[in-house]
């Protein structure tokens, strides 16, 4: 076996300016569908019947099927629909096919995205005790406040491991969006493997370029977990022990 | 606006559906090698030999970090050519090779940590009692070791073989012939037309098979966990 190390180089170059594209289609999308997939989520658990159903329906289908596949279908059925919407519905003479197929793979990652933020959400509002919401509206905030306030960063702290597993494999799967002829890691990396046929190089070049990507993505969220965590820790919290503990010396002793 | 024939799904279907045994053959064999991989990880984690742990991180780490295509064309264009080097020639080698190579790297990877959480889920003091009470080693690991570690590793396994189902749809990238390798020949033939029909049939199968995979494991689980928690009687008390 012999790998072409100039060929790999060059690729790893030509790559670098795919890395902009490929973190901006996982930015975008967890920016997106975060707070669909949390909405998603506060619906499952408290909305009225028909929106829980059609939710547990769309979050079933979604991450019943393959990725791949929603691309592929999306991708053919999204540009002709909307070029027949914007000429005879709306009426105006805008050219959908000349804009950048990237909105294609923004539109599949987040409906993707959303489902299994959705699952990631309720699993992590289901760890908030239904106490602290009763607790936080009896001294008077209102709901919005008390989620905000109170369950909101519990919950995502909670959420944070699951988060970024769903991270990672978002970013993994914008590996598919050379399918939809946006140009990303993947997509240049095969561009130039084609030319002298040097596809394992190329692929060996993709797959490391992913490792720093992924150990980038799991870095950030090790930050962040530990300056979130940081409530669990705080003065009042100690003295709440302190104070939980000593009562219930208290309590022993009367007994 | 392009065409649409709803008809033309049920017509699809009974095309693609022969090919379902090539996907579950690509599964089962994945399965089977993949498992097999993932214990020999598993047990390397549990030993906590320094230099077979770190292999195994390492292993594990890199795996979850590769996107399953990037990994299919790896194997597909490399492995003949590592290969090589030992004078082994598998150039000839089917696509369903490379295909359950590839799949079993990852699914070993995901499981080794599933039968690692399993096993140390159970408590050391059931084989302590099973060999107190004059079990063999053997018979209190199978009888009640393993019947514990399997209902516990049971979610884990679902949702990998479910993850492999769906990434095993990019198999026909390398021309495996699978249900969706079919799908995509079928719209092939129609010179493009008809690809929503084929993708809405195949997006009916993927869902059929993962909501049939959930249920039944779903309903194993519940069997294996029986006697948990006095459940047995209150199925009695249910039946009677």
């Amino acid at each position: 076996m012999q790998l072409d190390t100039a060929f790999m180089w060059t690729t790893f170059l030509d790559v670098l300016h795919g890395i902009p594209t490929t973190l901006k289609l996982t930015i975008i999308t967890l920016l997106l569908s975060s707070p669909i997939g949390f909405f998603m989520a506060l619906s499952k658990s408290s909305g009225w019947g028909i929106a829980r159903r059609i939710i547990t329906v769309y979050v079933s289908f979604i991450r019943g099927t393959p990725v791949v596949l929603q691309i592929l279908f999306l991708y053919s059925l999204l540009p002709t629909t909307l070029n027949y919407i914007i000429r005879n519905v709306l009426g105006l003479s805008f050219n959908i096919f000349r804009t950048d197929p990237i909105i294609y793979a923004y539109i599949v990652f987040t409906l993707n995205t959303t489902a299994v933020l959705s699952e990631v959400f309720r699993s992590a509002l289901s760890t908030v005790p239904a106490g602290q919401l009763e607790a936080a509206l009896s001294i008077g905030l209102n709901a919005r406040q008390a989620y905000v306030r109170i369950i909101l960063p519990q919950a995502l702290t909670a959420a944070l491991p699951n988060l970024c597993n769903a991270s990672v494999n978002l970013l993994k799967s914008t590996s598919l969006a050379f399918m939809m002829t946006v140009k990303d890691v993947t997509a240049i990396a095969k561009i130039d493997a084609s030319f002298g046929y040097n596809y394992l190089e190329a692929y060996l070049v993709i797959f490391f370029v992913y490792i720093l990507l992924c150990s980038l993505v799991q870095l950030l969220f090790h930050l962040l977990e530990h300056a979130l965590s940081s409530y669990k820790n705080t003065a009042a919290q100690r003295h709440e022990k302190n104070a939980a503990s000593a009562y219930r010396r208290h309590m022993a002793s009367a007994r | 606006m392009r065409p649409f024939h709803p008809a033309y799904i049920l017509e699809v279907l009974p095309q693609l559906i022969p090919y379902l045994l090539v996907t579950a053959e690509m599964v089962i064999g994945t399965v089977f090698f993949g498992s097999l991989f993932g214990l020999l990880l598993a047990a390397a984690k549990i030993r906590k030999r320094k230099v077979g742990a770190a292999l195994a991180n390492l292993y594990i780490y890199l795996t979850r970090c590769v996107p399953s295509i990037v990994l299919l064309f790896i194997v597909y264009y490399g492995l003949p050519e590592f290969l090589l080097w030992f004078g082994i020639n598998i150039n000839d080698a089917s696509k369903g090779f490379f295909v359950i190579t590839t799949f079993s790297i990852l699914f070993s990877a995901n499981m080794a940590e599933g039968f690692r959480s399993a096993y140390e889920a159970i408590d050391k003091g059931q084989r302590e009692a099973a060999v107190s009470i004059g079990l063999t080693e053997f018979q209190a690991f199978r009888r009640i070791v393993l019947p514990q570690c399997i209902r516990v590793v049971i979610p884990n396994f679902t949702n990998s073989l479910i993850s492999l189902m769906k990434e095993g749809s990019l198999a026909y990238t390398i021309g495996l012939i699978d249900i969706m390798g079919k799908g995509q020949l079928i719209i092939g033939q129609n010179q493009g037309s008809y690809s929503l029909e084929v993708y809405l049939a195949l997006f009916l199968l993927y869902w059929a098979l993962t909501i049939l995979v959930e249920k039944g494991f779903g309903a194993l689980e519940l069997q294996l966990s029986r006697g948990r928690n006095g459940q047995v009687y209150t199925e009695v008390r249910k039946c009677s």
